[in-house]
This record gives C-alpha cells, sequence and structure tokens, in this order.
C-alpha cells in the first residue's frame, strides 16, 4: 500500500506543491491580517483570500479528475493489476492521497488559525469550537469536492469533471453560507461524500480495463 | 494444490450484442505450456482478460490457481506473471522507476535472474519506456513477468515486436520458466512455429468457439491431408464423417479428416481410389484448416479424444 501511495503523490506531485503554495499564502494573509495596524482595512485581506480558496476549490477535483483520467488512458491499473494488486488498493490509496493533499493545506492552516486565536482574543466572545469546526467542515467540502472529481474522471469526457466541480462549487458555497458551520452541513456533506465514494467504487470495480 | 492452474466453465461474452466467446469450456494442468490460438478478434485476448479479472463475462465462470477470477486476491496475482498484447506498461516512467515500482510491489522478486535478463536484452534504465522501440517494450514486459518467479505465466502474443534473436531468446527463456516444476504458461500467438516449438498443449478458436482443444503431438495424428486419386472419376456423392476440407480437381480430391482412423479408411476404401497418400500438415496447416469458416469440427468429439 505505501508504494502504491508513494506512487501517486509522485505522480501527482503538482498538487501538492500547490496545496503547499496556497496553504503558505492563506497563512501569510491570515497573519498579515492580524498583525494589520488598521482593524477597518482588514476586510482587504478576506477578498484577497477569495481567489485562493477558489483556487483550491477547483484543485481538489481537479486532482481527484487528474488522478482517475491519467489511469485510464495511460493504462495504469491495468498494468497494476498485472501485479499483485487489487483495484480496491489501487482506489483505496488513490483516496488516500487526496486526504493526504487536502491536509497539506488543511493542517498548517488550522495550526496558524489556533496560534493566533490565543495570540489576539477576539474582542466579543464568539464559540470556542469556530476554529475545529470551520477546519472540519473545510476537510469534508475539499474531500467532497476531491470525491467528485474522482467520479467524473474516470470518464472518457473532459467536460464533464470541469462541470460538475464548477457545479459543487455553486451549491456548496451557499449552502455554507446558509447554514454555517452546523453539524446539518457536516452530516449533507458526509451523504454525498459516501455516496460519491460508493459510484466510484462501483464504475472503478466493474469498468474493463 | 489445484490440479488445473486455469479453469474456464462455459464462458459467454458479448460485446455490443456480438457473441465473441460462446461456452467455452477449458482447463489447462498444472506444468502444462498451453498454446492458444486463434484468428484476429477471435476472443484469446479477451479469454485472458477476463482470466485476470480485468473484463466481465456475461456467463459462466473462470478460475485462476483455483480462485474465482473475479475475486483474484493479491496473493494469487502475486503467483501470476502477466505480458499483455501491445505491453501496457507506464508510458511515462523511465524504466528504472518501472523496475523499482514493480520491485516494490511483487511478493517474490528475483533481482539475480532480472538484472540477468536486463542484460541479456540490454535495456536501459535512464530511458523513458516511450521512448523504447516496441521489441524492447516487449522485453521489458516479459524480463518484470518473469522476476516475480510466477506459478503461471499469462503470455498474450508476446513475441509481437521482437526480432528473431529476441524472439528465440524468449522461447529459450520460457523453456527455462517451464523446467522448474510445477510452473506452467499460458500463452496466445500468430507465429506458429513459436507455438509449434514450444505448446504440448493445443487450443484453436474460431467462431467464439473452442475447436481444439488436445495435446499438440495428438492434434498433429489426428487431423489427416489426404491426397486421394480416382481411376477414372470423383465421386460425386463421397461421404466420410469430419471432414474439415475438400477439395477436388480432375481425379484428384484432397481431404483433411479429423480423427483418422480404420474405419473412415474402410469407408474411404468402398469408393475404390487408385492412390491415397497421407500429405505432411505442419500446425500452420492445421490451423488454417480448423479455422475455415465451414470447419465441421465438434468441440465435444475434440475433447473425448
Amino acid at each position: 500500500m505505501f508504494t502504491l501511495i508513494k506512487r501517486e503523490i509522485e505522480d501527482h506531485l503538482v498538487y501538492f506543491i500547490g496545496a503547499i503554495i496556497i496553504s503558505a499564502v492563506l497563512i501569510a494573509l491570515l497573519t498579515s491580517a492580524m498583525y494589520y495596524d488598521d482593524p477597518g482595512e482588514r476586510p482587504v485581506f478576506v477578498v484577497l483570500s477569495f481567489p485562493v480558496i477558489i483556487v483550491l476549490i477547483i484543485g481538489f477535483p481537479g486532482m481527484g479528475a487528474s488522478q482517475m483520467y491519467t489511469d485510464r488512458s495511460r493504462k495504469i491499473s491495468t498494468f497494476l493489476t498485472g501485479l499483485p494488486v487489487t483495484r480496491c488498493q489501487i482506489l483505496t490509496a488513490r483516496i488516500i492521497t487526496g486526504i493526504l493533499a487536502i491536509l497539506v493545506v488543511l493542517v498548517p492552516l488550522t495550526v496558524t488559525g489556533t496560534i493566533l486565536w490565543r495570540l489576539f482574543a477576539p474582542p466579543i466572545p464568539i464559540f470556542p469550537g469556530l476554529i475545529f469546526d470551520l477546519s472540519v467542515v473545510t476537510f469534508l467540502m475539499g474531500f467532497a469536492c476531491y470525491c467528485l472529481g474522482l467520479q467524473t474522471g474516470w470518464t472518457t469526457s473532459r467536460i464533464t469533471p470541469t462541470l460538475g466541480s464548477i457545479i459543487l462549487t455553486c451549491i456548496f458555497v451557499p449552502l455554507i453560507i446558509v447554514k454555517g458551520f452546523s453539524t446539518q452541513i457536516k452530516i449533507i456533506l458526509l451523504l454525498f461524500i459516501i455516496a460519491s465514494l460508493i459510484r466510484t467504487w462501483q464504475k472503478f470495480k466493474h469498468t474493463a480495463l | 494444490m489445484a490440479e488445473f492452474v486455469v479453469e474456464v466453465q462455459n464462458l459467454v461474452k458479448y460485446f455490443d450484442g456480438r457473441c465473441v466467446l460462446d461456452g467455452i469450456n477449458l482447463k489447462v494442468p498444472r506444468g502444462c505450456i498451453y498454446g492458444l490460438l486463434g484468428r484476429n478478434a477471435s476472443g484469446k485476448t479477451t479469454i485472458i482478460r477476463i482470466l485476470l479479472g480485468h473484463e466481465r463475462p456475461t456467463r459462466g465462470q473462470t478460475f485462476l490457481l483455483g480462485t474465482d477470477s473475479a475475486n483474484l486476491s493479491a496473493k494469487i496475482h502475486g503467483r501470476i506473471g502477466y505480458v499483455a498484447e501491445g505491453h501496457h506498461l507506464i508510458q511515462n516512467y523511465r524504466v528504472g522507476r518501472l523496475v523499482k515500482l514493480c520491485k516494490g510491489l511483487s511478493l517474490r522478486w528475483n533481482d539475480k535472474f532480472f538484472k540477468s535478463l536486463m542484460e541479456t536484452f540490454r535495456l536501459p534504465m535512464d530511458r523513458r519506456v516511450r521512448d523504447l522501440s516496441m521489441g524492447m517494450r516487449a522485453q521489458l514486459n516479459l524480463s518484470l513477468a518473469m522476476a516475480v518467479d510466477p506459478e503461471l505465466l499469462i503470455l498474450d502474443d508476446p513475441t509481437l515486436g521482437l526480432d528473431t534473436v529476441a524472439r528465440r531468446q524468449f522461447l529459450e527463456l520460457a523453456i527455462d520458466v517451464i523446467q522448474k516444476q510445477g510452473r506452467t504458461i499460458l500463452f496466445c500467438s500468430h507465429i506458429l512455429s513459436d507455438v509449434e516449438r514450444i505448446a504440448d498443449r493445443i487450443g484453436i478458436f474460431a467462431a467464439g468457439k473452442l475447436v481444439v482443444d488436445c495435446p499438440l503431438e495428438e492434434l498433429k495424428t489426428r487431423v489427416r491431408k489426404l491426397r486421394v486419386i480416382f481411376a477414372e472419376t470423383i465421386p460425386q456423392n463421397l461421404y466420410l464423417p469430419e471432414i474439415v476440407n475438400l477439395q477436388s480437381q480432375g481425379r484428384e480430391m484432397i481431404i483433411t479428416v479429423v480423427n483418422w482412423n480404420r474405419q473412415k479408411e474402410a469407408i474411404l476404401e468402398t469408393y475404390k481410389p487408385s492412390s491415397c497418400t497421407e500429405l505432411p500438415m505442419t500446425l500452420e496447416d492445421i490451423f488454417i484448416e480448423c479455422t475455415r469458416p465451414n470447419a465441421t469440427i465438434q468441440p465435444a468429439e475434440k475433447q473425448e479424444i
């Protein structure tokens, strides 16, 4: 399994580099906003972070789609299943790689957020579990986007993955704005992830390699 | 330990409504070199892909090393070496990286043997797979399949793209593998001279059916080509069971017949031919006769013999 995960990471190294860069940019923006003298101009940093977040949202399904699409076009699974590897192991390694990419973005951000929270106590009392909730919902949303990428990438069409990720963004972003980081949104995202993974597994297992 | 390394039971496969495999039953005993023959698109690759679990059958079941092909575990895959038609290697990898990947994933890896193969084939480790010639890719694929010390080696047209020397090397390697006790090879090829040289059992596909499944030597004795010359004209109503092909010109008749025996000889004698001589047949001749569209070889009869 470790060899398979290593292969996936090496093959999609560009996404990991991208994740590190995005994480670094977001940390820089967050820290700058906190240290900025004039609190009135802080929203500028929030606006600046939007394009980065959009790149992030498109990046995760992009990674999933890329993993599946390159597999199909280069017949990677056909070759790997000739070795002592099952389809289940290939897909599991792929999903673990996706989770790692999401964590590369999220863990440094969460750590930075927690440190800044401690350093700069907010002037008004805020729900103490906010950073945790924010991190969980971001993780679930990133993973849901990634799962959609996996699912749509296992087709010959190039348009479907792109359209899929755009549609998902259009659905989930307003949903989070309306519902906040509540338990309901976590359940919705979890259900979506489970359904998406089951469908991906079904398609991946039954397609002729 | 299963007696049969490969088992196919009543296998049917349809592609877009077209029947590619029609009720195939096949058993490959342990320690056998089994040559699968057939014309293009006769279903040879499909049956191999179904056996390896790459493709699902429409009906029927297949077993590899005693396990259902639909549920082959990594452990079972580790006992199988596979060379795919067209050599599905990861094209953008360098040879060295691909070797490292295979080594990392294999349950057994005979490094000494692999290095000797790489030296024999003179394969460059630093070049990308896509930059290798077809022949080099075939050699690399074969080396990777052999290095896992497989209990069962499945080769789908392995000599495709190889030059004469490399083909000879491959055949010697195959014989090397089989000399190790209990090793089995299932392979298909269009180069019948290669098959004839190493196979000890033959299966011939025609029109989706397995029309021949028997040891090579037996096949050669079973299918006979006879030149029959009659004194005056050829009989119009000549009947002989299991004629595969019949051609006539003037007083001469060329008959290809299956299961030639004393009974059939006696039937032919009743037509009073002036001479009856047997023509030598190579595997290629037998293959051409067996895959004719109007060939009437019955698989059940074939398997009984």
